[in-house]
C-alpha cells in the first residue's frame, strides 16, 4: 500500500491533460475551421497567377512567398484549408456513418450475417488504408469525390467493429433484457436502448480518424489522385512544389507545415477526448 | 547518436582529403584524351515506349536508337545527308529512283550480314497491316518498291519525286534491323533484347521502370565520316536510369550517382553552371516547335475569332520567363526557328493583347460571365480541353499548361481545362475527339515530314481537323521538289496560312535538350541537324 501510492501519484501526473497543447490545438483547428468557413476572410483568389514574380521569398507582400505560376502560396494555404479539411470530414462522415449501420446489423442480426460481416470488416483491415483507397481510386477515377469516398470505405471498418463490440456488450444488459421483457419493438429497442449506449466511443474515433483522413488524402493528393491542378489542396501543392525545393522551399514545406499542424491538431484533440472518455481524469 | 557523429567525422575527413589533393585545381578542365574502357551511368527523363526503332515516337528517346541500330544515311550538321551504311547513293533524272550502293563490311551483332536484302526486309516491314501505319502512310507514302539489284546495291523506286525518302533513310524509323529479328522476335513492335541491329553498342538488359543498359559491339568498325573516330566505341557499358523527376536527376548528378543527365530544368541550371565539377550544355532540336493546336472541328473553336483570341489572351513571353526563367526560346511558327524553312517574319505579328482577346470574344458571341469568372454563350462556359499524354510530357509543359491556364483566364475568361492521363486515356479523348487543345512538338530532322503529319488532311496527327486543299497542295509540292530555294518558298507560304490566316496554332517554345555531366566525361554534344542528345558512340570517361 505504501509502495503503491508514490506510483499511483506518478501515473496521475502522467495523464494530467496537457493544458497548453490543447489550447494550441483548439486555436489551430479553429483557424482551419474558419478558413473553410470564409477563406475570402484572410485570402485573396488562390489562381491568380503572375509569371512575373515567381518562386519568390516569403515577404510583407507574399507572406509565404510564391509558387511556380507566381501565385500566393499563402492563400492557397488558406484556401486548401477548405479542400483538405472538407475532404476529412467527409470522408470521417462516410466512415462513421457507414460504420456504425454496418457494426449495429452485424451486432444485432443472425449470427451467419454477423459472421459475413465481420469477415468482410477483416479482409477490409487487411488491407493497407492507402492501398485500399487506391484500388477505389483506380476504379472509379481521381477527382475530389472518389477520394472522399475512397478514404470513407478505407477507414470504415474500424469504426464497424467498435460499433459491432459495443453492440454484442450491450444488447446483453439487463436494462435490454428488460425492454425486451416488456415487450418493446425492435426498432424501439434499436433506437433507444442499443444505439445511444454504443456511440459513446464513436466522437473519439472520429475524431482521431479526421487526422487520419486528412493525412490521407493529402498524401494521395500528392500522388495526383485528388483534386486536379490548379485546385489549391495541401497534398497537391506540396507535389507541385517539391521540384522545386532546393531552390524555393516555401513553395512545399508551407503547405506541408499546414498538414502536419492540422493533423497534430486534431490527434491531440482526439486523444484528451479519449482520455476523458475511458475516465483516466476527472 | 554515437555512429552518427563518427558518420559525420568520416565525412568531414573525406571532403577535407578530395579538398587537398586538388589545391585550387580547377576541376572542370575537361576529360582530357580519350581513353577506352569504363562504364558510365546516364539518367535520362523519359522511359522510351518502345525499343523498335521503327515504331520510334518520342524525341526523348531518339539518344538511345543510335546506339544499337544505325540508318542507310545520317546528317551532317546543315541540314544535309552523309553515307553510313550506305557508301552513297544516286538519283535518277526524274527524281523517282534512288540507287543506293552498301557497305559490304557490317554485319548485325546477332551475326546476320548487313546487304540489300535485309534493307528490302525492313522496308517491306511497313507494309505489314498495323505495324506502323503512321510512316507508311507519311513518309513512304510515294514508295512504289524496293529492288535488290545486287548485295551491296538496292534501288528504291517511288511513284512520284519526293525528298522526304531521304529524310526517312537517316531517321530511326529508317533504322535497319536484323531481318532475322524482324522475323523471329516474339514482340516485334515492343523491341528490346531480341531485336539485333549493328550498332556499336548491344543492348543486352532492360528492366521496365528503371533502366536500360548496354554493352559495347567489339566488331564495330563502321562510323559515319563526321563521328569523330573510328572502331569500337570507348566505353565498356552504358546505363540509362529513367528517373522521371527532374529534381531527382539532378540531386543524381551532383551526389556522383551518375555521370550524366539530360532534361536539366531551367530553374536548376544555376546549380549546375555554379559547380565547377560539372559540365552544361544545350542543343535546339529540329523540327516543329511546341505548340497547342486548335481543334477547329467543333466550337468553339470552329470561330478562327476564338482561336483568335486565346492567342492574344496568352503573353507567352511572360509565361515562359515564369516557367523557364529566361531559359526558353520563343517559337512564332510551326516550324522551330533551327529550320532552314522557318519564317522569320512572323516573329511578334500577333500574341500577347489582352484587349482584342476581349474584343474578340465579345464580337464571337461569348459576352456574359458566369460566377466563376468564365465567359458564357447561352448558358454554356467557353471551356477548351487539353489532354496531356503523360510519357510525352517533358520541360514542365505540365506546368507550362498551368501558367496558360491561369493566363487565358485573367486575361479573357476562358476556361483551359489541363488533363494529364496515361498514354491509353489520351489516344481515347484524341479518338473521341474530346479535346479542344492538342500539344505537340516533333523533332522530325526535316521538318517536312512534321508538317505533312499535323497539317495535311490526311496528316496522322492532323489534331486540327484543319482540310484545305491549298494546305494540301502546298505541302506535297514541298515533298516532291529537291530545290532547297523552292522548298523554303513553298513552306514558308504554309506557315504564312496556318499560324497567320487561318491561326491554327499557338506557337510557344522551341524544344531544346539541356544535358549536363560530370568534367570526367568526354565526348558530350548533340546530334547533327536532329539537336537532341548523341548516342554513347562518341562518350568517354577521362579522370
Amino acid at each position: 500500500m505504501t509502495v503503491a501510492m508514490p506510483r499511483l501519484t506518478a501515473r496521475r501526473f502522467a495523464l494530467r491533460p496537457p493544458r497548453p497543447p490543447i489550447a494550441a490545438a483548439t486555436v489551430v483547428l479553429g483557424l482551419a475551421l474558419t478558413a473553410v468557413a470564409w477563406p475570402s476572410l484572410f485570402a485573396a483568389d488562390p489562381l491568380a497567377a503572375d509569371p512575373l514574380h515567381v518562386l519568390e521569398a516569403p515577404s510583407a507582400a507574399h507572406w509565404f512567398g510564391t509558387d511556380q505560376l507566381g501565385r500566393d502560396v499563402f492563400d492557397r494555404v488558406v484556401h486548401g484549408a477548405r479542400h483538405s479539411l472538407s475532404i476529412g470530414v467527409a470522408a470521417t462522415v462516410i466512415a462513421v456513418g457507414a460504420g456504425i449501420l454496418l457494426g449495429l446489423l452485424a451486432g444485432l442480426t443472425h449470427r451467419a450475417a454477423d459472421e459475413v460481416l465481420s469477415r468482410g470488416f477483416d479482409a477490409l483491415a487487411a488491407f493497407p488504408l492507402v492501398l485500399l483507397a487506391l484500388l477505389f481510386i483506380a476504379i472509379a477515377g481521381t477527382g475530389t469525390v472518389s477520394l472522399i469516398v475512397a478514404i470513407g470505405i478505407a477507414t470504415l471498418p474500424h469504426h464497424a467493429r467498435v460499433v459491432r463490440a459495443q453492440t454484442l456488450v450491450v444488447r446483453q444488459a439487463p436494462y435490454v433484457t428488460h425492454a425486451v421483457a416488456f415487450g418493446a419493438s425492435r426498432t424501439r429497442l434499436v433506437l433507444r436502448h442499443v444505439l445511444p449506449n454504443v456511440l459513446g466511443p464513436i466522437p473519439v474515433l472520429a475524431m482521431i480518424g479526421l487526422g487520419e483522413a486528412v493525412l490521407i488524402a493529402a498524401g494521395l493528393s500528392f500522388l495526383g489522385l485528388g483534386p486536379q491542378p490548379p485546385s489549391p489542396e495541401w497534398g497537391a501543392m506540396l507535389s507541385e512544389g517539391r521540384g522545386y525545393l532546393h531552390i524555393a522551399w516555401w513553395a512545399s514545406v508551407l503547405p506541408g507545415c499546414a498538414v502536419t499542424a492540422t493533423v497534430i491538431s486534431l490527434t491531440v484533440i482526439g486523444r484528451h477526448l479519449q482520455n476523458r472518455f475511458e475516465g483516466r481524469h476527472q | 547518436m554515437r555512429r552518427t557523429r563518427s558518420a559525420a567525422a568520416l565525412a568531414a575527413v573525406v571532403l577535407a582529403l578530395t579538398a587537398a589533393c586538388s589545391p585550387g585545381e580547377p576541376a572542370a578542365s575537361g576529360a582530357g584524351q580519350p581513353v577506352s574502357g569504363g562504364s558510365l551511368t546516364w539518367a535520362v527523363e523519359t522511359e522510351p515506349i518502345t525499343f523498335n526503332p521503327h515504331q520510334y515516337a518520342q524525341a526523348k528517346a531518339r539518344l538511345l536508337v543510335w546506339n544499337t541500330f544505325e540508318a542507310l544515311l545520317t546528317h551532317d550538321d546543315k541540314g544535309g545527308h552523309l553515307p553510313w551504311l550506305a557508301t552513297g547513293y544516286e538519283t535518277s533524272p526524274d527524281g523517282r529512283t534512288y540507287t543506293f550502293k552498301l557497305r559490304t563490311d557490317v554485319s548485325f551483332t546477332d551475326g546476320t550480314r548487313f546487304d540489300a536484302a535485309a534493307v528490302k526486309a525492313n522496308v517491306d516491314q511497313f507494309a505489314v497491316e498495323g505495324y506502323n501505319p503512321t510512316v507508311a502512310a507519311v513518309q513512304l507514302r510515294n514508295l512504289d518498291r524496293v529492288e535488290v539489284i545486287d548485295p551491296a546495291t538496292v534501288a528504291f523506286h517511288l511513284e512520284r519525286p519526293d525528298v522526304l525518302l531521304l529524310d526517312f533513310l537517316s531517321s530511326p524509323q529508317g533504322a535497319q534491323v536484323s531481318p532475322k529479328s524482324l522475323k523471329e522476335a516474339k514482340n516485334l513492335k515492343a523491341g528490346g533484347p531480341e531485336l539485333a541491329g549493328t550498332g556499336p553498342f548491344v543492348l543486352d538488359r532492360y528492366t521496365a521502370g528503371q533502366e536500360v543498359h548496354f554493352t559495347r559491339n567489339p566488331a564495330y568498325q563502321w562510323a559515319p565520316a563526321n563521328a569523330g573516330h573510328t572502331g569500337p566505341a570507348y566505353l565498356d557499358e552504358i546505363t540509362y536510369r529513367f528517373l522521371k523527376e527532374p529534381s531527382v536527376r539532378v540531386g543524381a548528378l551532383t551526389s556522383g550517382q551518375v555521370q550524366v543527365i539530360e532534361g536539366v530544368p531551367a530553374t536548376d541550371e544555376a546549380l549546375i553552371t555554379g559547380n565547377d565539377r560539372l559540365t552544361f550544355a544545350r542543343g535546339l532540336n529540329s523540327g516543329s516547335a511546341y505548340s497547342y493546336y486548335f481543334n477547329t472541328a467543333h466550337a468553339p473553336f470552329d470561330d478562327i475569332r476564338v482561336r483568335r483570341a486565346f492567342r492574344e489572351a496568352v503573353d507567352v513571353d511572360a509565361v515562359l520567363q515564369g516557367v523557364y526563367r529566361g531559359s526558353a526560346t520563343r517559337a512564332w511558327s510551326v516550324i522551330g526557328p533551327t529550320s532552314p524553312f522557318y519564317d522569320k517574319s512572323l516573329e511578334k505579328t500577333y500574341g500577347g493583347d489582352a484587349a482584342e482577346a476581349n474584343r474578340l470574344l465579345d464580337e464571337a458571341g461569348w459576352t456574359t460571365r458566369d460566377a466563376d469568372g468564365f465567359r458564357t454563350k447561352d448558358g454554356k462556359r467557353l471551356t477548351v480541353r487539353l489532354v496531356q499524354s503523360a510519357p510525352f510530357v517533358r520541360d514542365r509543359r505540365d506546368v507550362l499548361a498551368q501558367a496558360v491556364q491561369a493566363a487565358v483566364k485573367q486575361s479573357a475568361g476562358i476556361d483551359l481545362n489541363v488533363a494529364l492521363v496515361d498514354q491509353g486515356a489520351a489516344t481515347q479523348a484524341l479518338a473521341d475527339g474530346a479535346y479542344e487543345v492538342f500539344d505537340n512538338s516533333r523533332a522530325d530532322t526535316d521538318a517536312g515530314a512534321a508538317l505533312n503529319l499535323l497539317l495535311h488532311s490526311a496528316g496522322a496527327i492532323n489534331r486540327t481537323g484543319v482540310k484545305d486543299p491549298e494546305l494540301d497542295r502546298l505541302l506535297e509540292e514541298g515533298q516532291a521538289s529537291t530545290d532547297q530555294a523552292a522548298r523554303n518558298g513553298t513552306y514558308q507560304r504554309v506557315q504564312r496560312l496556318t499560324v497567320t490566316d487561318q491561326a491554327l496554332i499557338l506557337p510557344l517554345y522551341a524544344p531544346a535538350d539541356q544535358v549536363a555531366a560530370a568534367a570526367t566525361v568526354g565526348g558530350l554534344g548533340f546530334e547533327p541537324t536532329a539537336g537532341v542528345p548523341g548516342s554513347a558512340y562518341h562518350l568517354w570517361l577521362g579522370k
